[in-house]
């Protein structure tokens, strides 16, 4: 048993099951070579540049998936992508990974550091499949005073595999980062994030999309720890569950003694479609100083009947009213990915799986 | 909101030590180690049981031995299970001397202006009272209409033996949790209320009532049976604080709703601040019936309370209203669970918490909501407020659903006293601490408002008491 | 013969090391009613949170004189008791303390011992009724769930309940319908007597329907810019700021 993942933050009864990551998404048991640490080759827009090393006082900017994961990920990582963001980058930079039976590991060990002032958005695509395929990366973020990161994760990874995707940010003075996820593949996918707002003014935002049907599992673990005065933090997470799939989110907020003047919100809503899918949720607030305002919000269960009667009043059928409110819940996630053809993409998985479970149901 | 008495003394370091009690380690205390089998005979031998009831004990014993302390929650790593021993063993007497009665104790009873008949009682020094008589009265009230309320000890032999045995320790079982396991060993005294079908007891009936029993309160267990259609209200504790030698309170608590039935427990603790509420509340409700919690949490220096409801009928509802006030030196961990295991059933969770000079308070709670409950509803509500950037203050709560017909809802807020509502108050002439008080008393009146008005007095004036410490 | 109740002089306040009011002063004397009007965020709100002693502004140097008597450094509910009233412009929502729990208190604390609990209820009742307010609301937690008309009528019958020496109304009249700024305006004339004074900020007329306006003052750039009499109200109201000259009303917004 592996209670390094994913833990929560201050644990709780051991039969919730929700003190560490789900045992049915552990990292396969294999024995892997030293990683290579081949540096990425792509193109890089004007403003950002590709680090020959791990800059100083990155390594250590810890994950929401644990120590133990980020440590093995940076060791074994077969490439590496150190970027440098000065100035405003022209575009983002776009980084797609494709899992196949030829190369059924992928393990990527990202940095960002963006100097004071810059700004920059980084795209990550993980695609393909493979029989035990599994993709596990590291981004950990070092977002310099007045700087913004905008972090953008894309899992579409067929059944056969796993995913893994750990995030790490230290903010700093006037900062923002942003981190923004969907989720739909693989037969497992476990996430972890955390926000570190240590310079005075820091801001994050977090926004997850998941979808699941079959007999994923899916478990996250995101973390905001207000370190510093007048932080701010908004998590966001929206999800639809079907089929026999299970999932668990951890969203803790915590405000260190010295964070005064900081407001951190939280805010997840689920849609169950399925009877045989689970759902656990876990919203954590944790608080060590008086001067703060944090809430958090959750809301789990089905379509809202009043909704659904509204559209169809004006005109919509049912199916046609279930699918807005869906595609309506990850809106917040869809807009802020700018490529028309991968939003389109994701749109189509969304209606497909809807679509499959009315079928089924 | 009642009214208070604008005069204060001076606040300092003097009105909060009247719940501290310093540890006493009497060498003289710690003889033996261990509770071992033949001390389990021997209680049970004295007590004149069944022998079910015997084999029970040492089966509780084995798994208490077996069973790890729980890996999360405030440590217990203090709680001295030694000096415990001592006091569980029969013969010796589970009850303090007057005059080793705490004088800030003492002077609490003066300010909360508790009878002096009580005051002895309160403090585990057993004197006899005039509540005795107010007890049995009550008990010949409610007999005529077919309500047993008796201790639980006696009804174990008798007409209602086979009741108890059949519902006794099955909602919480031994197995449960160590503590569990260690009151199944050692439990002594308690009640066992029994409501016949479509029956309404007006009165609320008080375990305070019976605090001069012996071993009452510390490892106390309650057996209540509402049967189909009746009501009853039960009040447990009182603001009053409570002192004892030993420092654990392990209690039990199992409660029994039947089909339309209603059952209110109320408690509000205030045990001495250097005491561990260990205290299990099970409620177990049928088709349509109810189970209220009302549940005020200010003494302790630690304590694990989570009142549990299990929704196995369809239509089963659970309320639940709580307030926790943890100050210096307290680690207060409280919250409810409840299972809707049947369909539309419904549960309400609302809960306030304070944190002020170093106290620490946790939320923590779980509702589960399994396959077969279609239509349920749940919703929990928890705000926590925090008067200063020493105190702590966490939620942690897990919600676990396995069905697709249920609307489950969640909101928690934590913040400090708003300052422009201090201003607002102050702008009418109320000092900054007055204008404080109002507003943490406003925080608690949800609470307040669900007790009792004898006991929603009291909490009014634990509060400002509590608040009139952490001023200045 | 009237005296000064409220004397200003030389005062600058700053909130967040912005100086907002440059050098404000002003006399309003026993008896009066002024009106402080001005473009929108040029410190109406911040002039009588001032003089209420509202701990987010700072007063940078200055003076504020209660009846001769110097309450600069004091703070808020020092001020209540020395007789400055405000009827926030936003007034605070108290949950879990009645209305009428509450005015009890504050009755209680300004009188310096709690009011007789008959008296207290009949004139509450009354007070009500003349506000034509919902005698229930006695009841309700203050102003949680309020309107924002209800909230301010509550406001009046604070006012009427307490008597303070100075009133400051800091937009009473705003999102206030036709009939509830009438009875806004009727709770105002009963309280306003020789003895106390009013000053009151508002956009329009409406609220002073039958009231006598003393002085009329127009908050621009943080002083004082213009002060009239009546008349510059509804001149005011029809043509804007601009009709008093240049410079007035390029501050808009500020």
């Amino acid at each position: 048993m592996n209670t390094q993942i994913n833990r929560l933050p201050v644990p709780t009864w051991n039969r919730t099951g929700v003190n560490w990551l789900d045992q049915k998404a552990l990292p396969p048991d294999r024995e892997y070579l030293q990683g290579r640490h081949l540096p990425y080759d792509g193109i890089l827009p004007h403003g950002i540049t590709l680090m020959d090393h791990l800059p100083a006082g990155v390594a250590e900017i810890k994950s929401g998936m644990g120590e133990w994961l980020d440590e093995f990920i940076r060791k074994g990582a077969d490439k590496t992508c150190y970027l440098l963001g000065e100035g405003i980058a022209s575009e983002p930079v776009i980084i797609t990974q494709n899992l196949d039976p030829a190369q059924p590991v992928i393990r990527t060990h990202y940095a960002i550091k963006a100097k004071p002032g810059s700004n920059l958005t980084v795209v990550q695509i993980n695609r393909g499949d493979a029989k035990d395929g599994v993709v596990e990366n590291l981004t950990q973020i070092d977002a310099q005073a007045d700087s913004f990161v905008r972090l953008i994760s894309i899992q579409l990874l067929g059944k056969n595999s796993q995913s893994f995707d750990a995030v790490g940010a230290r903010i700093g003075k006037g900062a923002k980062v942003e981190l923004i996820r969907a989720v739909f593949g693989g037969k497992t996918a476990a996430c972890g994030s955390m926000a570190h707002l240590e310079g005075q003014g820091g801001g994050y935002q977090q926004d997850t999309a998941y979808f699941t049907d079959e007999d994923q599992i899916f478990d996250f673990n995101d973390i905001a720890s207000h370190i510093g005065r007048e932080t701010v933090s908004e998590m966001h997470t929206a999800g639809v569950l079907s089929g026999r799939s299970s999932k668990i989110l951890r969203g803790t907020i915590d405000f260190k003694a010295g964070s005064a003047h900081s407001v951190g919100h939280e805010n997840e809503t689920v849609l169950l479609l399925s009877p045989r899918a689970r759902n656990r949720t876990v919203p954590l607030i944790l608080c060590g100083e008086e001067a703060v305002e944090g809430q958090h919000a959750a809301t789990l269960g089905r379509f809202d009947e009043k909704q659904l009667y509204y559209l169809c009043s004006r005109g919509l059928s049912l199916m046609e009213a279930k699918r807005m409110l869906v595609e309506a819940r990850f809106m917040p996630v869809l807009n802020k990915i700018t490529q028309d053809d991968l939003r389109q993409e994701i749109l189509t998985i969304i209606e497909r799986r809807l679509d499959e479970h009315e079928i089924n149901s | 909101m009642k009214d208070f008495k604008q005069e204060k003394t001076r606040v300092d370091q003097a009105d909060r030590t009247i719940y501290d009690v310093k540890d006493r380690l009497d060498p003289a205390f710690l003889m033996d180690s261990g509770i071992t089998p033949e001390i389990v005979n021997q209680i049970s031998r004295e007590k004149n049981e069944p022998e079910w009831m015997r084999l029970f004990r040492l089966k509780s014993l084995k798994l208490y031995n077996e069973i790890p302390l729980p890996t999360w929650g405030p440590s217990l790593d203090e709680l001295n299970m030694d000096q415990i021993v001592t006091y569980v063993r029969p013969k010796s007497t589970m009850k303090a001397k007057w005059s080793d009665v705490p004088d800030d104790i003492k002077e609490t009873f003066e300010r909360l202006g508790i009878p002096k008949a009580e005051r002895k009682s309160l403090a585990g020094v057993g004197a006899q009272y005039d509540s005795e008589v107010v007890y049995h009265n009550v008990r010949a009230e409610v007999a005529s209409k077919g309500v047993v309320y008796t201790d639980i000890e006696s009804a174990l032999t008798g007409p209602y033996s086979e009741m108890i045995r059949k519902h006794f320790m099955k909602l919480v079982p031994p197995s449960d949790h160590k503590f569990a396991a260690l009151h199944g060993a050692v439990w002594s005294g308690g009640s066992f209320v029994y409501v016949p079908a479509g029956v309404t007891v007006e009165i609320p009936l008080q375990s305070y009532f019976r605090l001069n029993a012996p071993g009452a309160g510390q490892f106390e267990h309650t057996l209540i049976i509402v049967e189909e259609g009746a009501y009853l209200h039960f009040i447990e504790g009182c603001s009053a604080p409570r002192y004892y030698v030993a420092n654990l309170h392990a209690g039990c608590v199992e409660l029994y709703v039947g089909k339309n039935a209603r059952l209110r427990y109320s408690t509000i603790e205030n045990w001495s601040k250097n005491m561990y509420n260990l205290n299990t509340k099970r409620a177990s409700v049928e088709e349509g019936g109810t189970v209220e919690w009302i549940s005020g949490s200010f003494g302790s220096h630690i304590s694990y309370l989570y009142p549990m409801s299990i929704l196995k009928g369809k239509k089963a509802r659970m309320e639940f209203t709580g307030i926790t006030f943890a100050g210096e030196g307290q680690n207060l961990d409280t919250g409810a669970k409840v299972l809707h295991a049947a369909p539309d059933t419904t549960s309400h969770i609302s809960t306030k918490s304070i944190s002020r000079d170093g106290g620490n308070s946790t939320f923590r709670s779980v509702v589960t909501v399994t396959e077969k409950a279609e239509g349920s509803k749940s919703a929990v509500s928890c705000e926590s407020l925090m008067l200063d950037s020493i105190s702590r203050s966490d939620t942690i709560p897990v919600m676990d659903i396995s069905c697709n017909q249920a609307d489950i809802g969640h909101e928690a807020k934590i913040g400090r006293i708003s300052e422009s509502a201090i201003f607002y108050l102050m702008s009418r002439g109320l000092s900054e601490d007055d204008a404080r008080a109002l507003i943490v008393g406003g925080f608690a009146e949800p609470i307040a408002k669900e007790l009792p008005l004898e006991y929603a007095v009291e909490m009014n004036n634990l509060i400002h008491l509590e608040m009139k410490g952490s001023i200045g | 013969m009237s005296h000064s109740l409220l004397e200003i002089k030389d005062l600058i306040v700053s909130v967040e090391d912005k100086i907002i009011l440059n050098g404000i002063n002003l006399t309003i004397g026993t008896g009066e009613l002024h009106v402080l009007m001005g473009p929108n965020g040029t410190g109406k709100s911040t002039l009588v949170s001032a003089i209420m002693g509202d701990p987010r502004f700072q007063i940078e140097s200055g003076q504020i004189l209660l009846d001769g008597k110097d309450i600069t450094e004091m703070k808020a509910d020092e001020r209540a008791k020395a007789g400055v009233f405000l009827s926030f412009q936003v007034p605070e929502e108290i949950p879990g303390v009645t209305l009428e729990d509450f005015l009890r208190t504050a009755k209680g604390s300004l009188e310096k011992r709690p009011p007789k609990i008959l008296q207290f209820k009949k004139e509450l009742k009354e007070q009500m009724k003349a506000l034509d307010m919902d005698p229930s609301y006695a009841e309700r937690y203050l102003n949680v769930g309020f309107s924002g008309g209800e909230k301010k009528k509550t406001e009046i019958l604070q006012l009427l309940m307490l008597q303070p020496k100075l009133a400051l109304l800091d937009e009473t009249d705003s999102g206030l319908d036709v009939d509830a700024v009438r009875t806004v305006t009727k709770g105002i004339r009963a309280f306003k007597n020789r003895k106390n004074g009013l000053f009151i900020i508002t956009h329009n007329a409406r609220i002073l329907e039958g009231l006598d306006v003393d002085v009329v003052h127009v908050l621009e750039g943080g002083k004082i810019a213009y002060t009239g009499g009546q008349e510059l109200i509804s001149k005011i109201t029809q043509d804007g700021f601009g009709v008093l000259g240049k410079g007035v009303g390029l501050h808009e917004g500020l």
